[in-house]
């Protein structure tokens, strides 16, 4: 007798039938896992999380053309997973439908991860477009396998990353149609290239067609007609090949050496085209015609180049070769422009606001050298510092100025008069900044505040102090203070301080915990009913201050991790990274807080640059109801990164 | 001993039934079927198939059965049913308490599988031998309905096999058990749910009614 029977002989009917319902569950999963194990993230997840899928998951089915959740369903009650057929995303709302906004999902894939991880309605509306069969799993097994299954987690933590990747290149698609006037890759040809170049007839000996060549200093030669079309080209190539090597002798006419049947475009095409025709055909040279078919100009692989460079070089020259403040001035707008068109390039947030900081950086070094002219201090070592976002190399388009100075009194001189003399030509510079779009600091920090132009063994004092004695002024200061680095003069003296700040820091461990107690005082603006809370401001109510309550979090933290793991980068994101590493919190935690602080600094820029009055400085202030979906709900998402690096700070320093 | 047990009992309850098994019969017998007039998402259907060891219900041998709910237009893991008679010898209260069991499960909901004269061919007989009931569920048989109501896709009874591929199904490889077939023959009656509904065809009584009708008029003209 077999252990089935003798079960089934001791139990009753209502037993044996749950007995039965279990072993049909059972194979019910069975059959669903054959699905699974075909499919990412589910083949990389343990066996009982599988299986818990498996065992939970119902099969239901859309018919072509039907809706399967939108906004109106209300709170999503099921994680779904394609079998067969598929799907259409879409965004709802008033957003500008582009292309990006349907996605279009199939077998395998799965949706609405992040309505069903929030527990809230889908911003999407999700049709099947063929007949589709998926897998559906109730809202609070999708829970609980988050919680327990490491791979699956990770799954759905990268599928919202992927989101906020989404996201920059809507906003880039933004900023492309701004720049649509500026000279990009989308321009069109006619303002391109050479409006004249060389031409000569069909039957110009070569002889004389070199000649032309080598008085117009050009490379090539354009044959035209007198009708100017163009019937061919000349390059020095061509010289090489079918002139000297093919022995032909310099009577010849030149239709005999050109390269008949030239590529030609219309003027009205972009310089993208003409660009992706010169990858499509290996040449080099584009010929531009009108209408008509006449030739009106040149565009070289080497224009199309210096389009993409546009200004770049341009504004470091002028930059460092300025001798006035108004040069300056005017580069100091360019720097601006071409931030712009970098933003409307795909540049990210990252690597946008290290160049604008690099390009404010050499502006700011210049202002300093040529007020040297007036001010000498030769053979005594100092150095201008740079603190706040300039020092960590954060500076959206509006930065106020924050720095200092630090110097070394030579031996037996006067601390004094040279502070004096140091005072004053801090004050020329800050100035002068100020004249290039620098406002000076509300607060006066700045180096021709006495407070802060200081000898290092005050500096190092002046640290010492704020660390031994946390009040709540010296927390303050620290914010600000502790990202320095030096901008011009001796580096090391810089070091000096850094070194000097970690050794301080690290024989404190209550300096770092009252950092931390203060860095927790903001939280970010995550409402428990409504998505966001933008009330916090009283004098703005309907709106968040991003700087605030948003990028400011993520900086605090890695401020506070940098110190504690002796990291001497400065920048947010370099010191999160590092620190990260030293710590041993995983990268792809990491990364999602990163993508996160990366999004609120896209959206500052944006918002700075597109709704900035010109000329005046721009505010952190967004109104969360003007964004698209899609930003609102990566915006939530960031601010869920926030709260997460301040729960984990929160658990690091015992904060209570 | 088969043939004499369907002497003995073919009359009612056999009276060897254990007192567990009669009084759940009893239960069963008392309760009142589900109304039918409800519309399909608030049905609960019982999709069945079955594993034989021939394809003559009087004198072959019923070896397993696969059942699950389509409810709420969902096939429900929570809601699915399996019986193994290959492990048992054919004999004993733990098959009687099994097709007991199987009732219960069942609560007289409308059955749907893909031919009837064959599954309900070998439950009708299990039922009657072994716990003497007349086992007659409102049946919705697919075999007949799908032709009539995917005609562009087949207009005359074909194998199962036929209709997943016609409705593009992956099937699996190799020979597929009972939950399996169960699982797929669901994934049709869902699709078939959608198509009667589009012809007017929204509640239970009415689906009952077309399938019956469906196989009178096709085996009769």
């Amino acid at each position: 007798m077999n252990t089935q029977q003798q079960s089934g002989q001791e139990m009753a009917v209502g037993q044996v039938e749950m007995t039965l319902r279990q072993e049909g569950r059972a194979r019910m999963a069975g059959n669903t896992l054959a699905f699974l194990r075909n499919h990412a993230p589910f083949n990389k997840m343990q066996p009982d999380a599988l299986q818990r899928f498996a065992e939970k998951a119902q099969i239901a089915f859309y018919p072509a053309g039907s809706q399967i959740i939108g906004p109106d369903s209300g709170d999503v009650r099921f994680f779904y997973l394609i079998e067969s057929g598929k799907v259409q995303a879409r965004q709802a709302g008033e957003v500008t439908v582009t292309e990006y906004s349907i996605l279009s999902l199939g077998a395998g894939e799965s949706f609405p991860i992040g309505a069903v991880t929030a527990g809230r309605p889908s911003t999407n509306v999700y049709t099947a477009v063929e007949d589709t069969f998926c897998y559906q799993l109730p809202a609070e097994d999708f829970l609980a396998l988050m919680s327990s299954s490491p791979e699956f987690n990770l799954f759905c933590t990268k599928y919202i990353a992927s989101l906020l990747d989404q996201s920059r290149r809507q906003l880039q698609l933004q900023f492309a149609q701004r720049a649509s006037e500026q000279q990009t890759l989308n321009s069109p040809l006619a303002g391109i290239g050479s409006r004249s170049p060389v031409t000569v007839s069909p039957d110009t000996p070569l002889r004389a067609a070199l000649e032309t060549m080598s008085q117009a200093g050009v490379g090539s030669l354009v044959i035209a007609g007198e009708d100017r079309k163009a019937v061919g080209v000349f390059t020095r190539t061509d010289l090489l090949d079918r002139v000297v090597l093919a022995d032909l002798p310099l009577t010849t006419p030149i239709a005999q050496a050109m390269s008949q049947n030239p590529f030609m475009i219309e003027e009205h095409a972009t310089a993208y085209d003409a660009m992706f025709a010169m990858a499509t055909h290996g040449i080099r040279h584009v010929l531009v015609t009108d209408a008509e078919g006449k030739l009106t100009g040149v565009v070289s692989e080497r224009d199309l180049f210096s389009l993409q460079r546009v200004g770049l070089r341009q504004i470091r020259q002028a930059i460092d070769g300025a001798h006035n403040v108004e040069v300056l001035q005017h580069a100091a707008a360019d720097v601006r422009q071409l931030s712009f068109n970098m933003l409307a390039q795909g540049v990210g947030a990252e690597q946008l606001t290290q160049f604008i900081s690099a390009l404010n950086d050499a502006l700011t070094r210049r202002v300093i050298q040529l007020n040297l002219e007036k001010h000498n201090f030769d053979g005594i070592e100092w150095a201008w510092l740079a603190f706040g976002s300039e020092g960590r190399d954060e500076q959206t388009f509006s930065t106020d100025q924050d720095n200092g100075i630090v110097f070394l009194p030579p031996e037996g001189a006067s601390e004094e008069a040279l502070k004096q003399r140091f005072l004053a030509y801090a004050l020329d510079v800050n100035k002068d900044l100020d004249r290039c779009g620098f406002p000076l600091c509300k607060g006066n920090i700045m180096a021709s505040n006495p407070q802060w132009c200081l000898t290092l063994e005050q500096w190092k004092d002046q640290f010492a102090n704020w660390i031994r004695v946390p009040h709540p002024d010296a927390l303050l200061n620290a914010t600000i203070f502790f990202d320095f680095r030096a901008l011009f003069g001796k580096a090391e003296l810089a070091e000096a301080m850094r070194r000097h700040l970690l050794a301080q820091t690290a024989a404190n461990p209550m300096f770092l915990r009252a950092m931390a107690k203060n860095a927790l005082d903001v939280e970010p603006p995550l409402g428990k009913i409504r998505d966001f809370l933008t009330d916090l401001e009283p004098d703005h109510p309907g709106k968040i201050d991003l700087k605030k309550y948003g990028s400011r979090i993520f900086v605090d933290v890695a401020r506070i991790y940098a110190m504690a793991s002796g990291v001497h980068n400065t920048n947010s994101i370099q010191r999160l990274r590092l620190a990260s590493q030293r710590l041993s919190i995983r990268s792809e935690e990491i990364n999602a807080v990163l993508e996160g602080l990366n999004f609120i600094q896209l959206l500052r820029l944006q918002h700075q640059y597109l709704e900035g009055e010109p000329g005046t400085q721009g505010d952190n202030l967004i109104d969360p109801d003007t964004l698209n979906e899609l930003d609102r709900r990566i915006l939530k998402e960031s601010f869920r990164q926030a709260r997460k690096i301040q729960t984990r700070l929160k658990l690091d320093y015992q904060v209570q | 001993m088969l043939g004499l047990k369907k002497f003995l009992f073919r009359g009612g309850a056999p009276s060897h039934l254990p007192d567990d098994v009669r009084a759940s019969l009893e239960g069963w017998r008392a309760s009142a079927a589900p109304a039918l007039d409800d519309l399909h998402f608030h049905t609960r259907y019982i999709v069945v198939d079955i594993v034989s060891s021939g394809l003559q219900p009087d004198s072959d041998q019923l070896l397993s059965i696969a059942a699950s709910s389509v409810w709420q237009g969902a096939i429900q893991p929570d809601d699915t049913f399996y019986i193994d008679f290959s492990t048992l010898d054919g004999e004993g209260a733990a098959v009687d308490r099994q097709l007991a069991a199987f009732l219960l499960f069942a609560a007289k909901a409308p059955l749907v599988t893909y031919h009837v004269p064959y599954v309900g061919g070998f439950l009708q007989r299990a039922f009657k031998e072994r716990l003497g009931v007349d086992f007659q569920p409102q049946w919705v048989d697919l075999a007949w309905l799908l032709p009539s109501m995917f005609e562009e896709k087949g207009h005359t009874v074909m194998p199962l096999d036929h209709w997943i591929d016609v409705f593009g199904l992956d099937s699996g490889s190799g020979r597929r058990d009972a939950m399996a077939n169960t699982l797929l023959i669901g994934r049709i009656f869902q699709m078939l749910l959608v198509r009667a509904v589009g012809k007017q065809i929204d509640t239970a009584k009415h689906l009952v009614d077309e399938s019956r009708a469906s196989s009178f008029l096709r085996r009769n003209h």
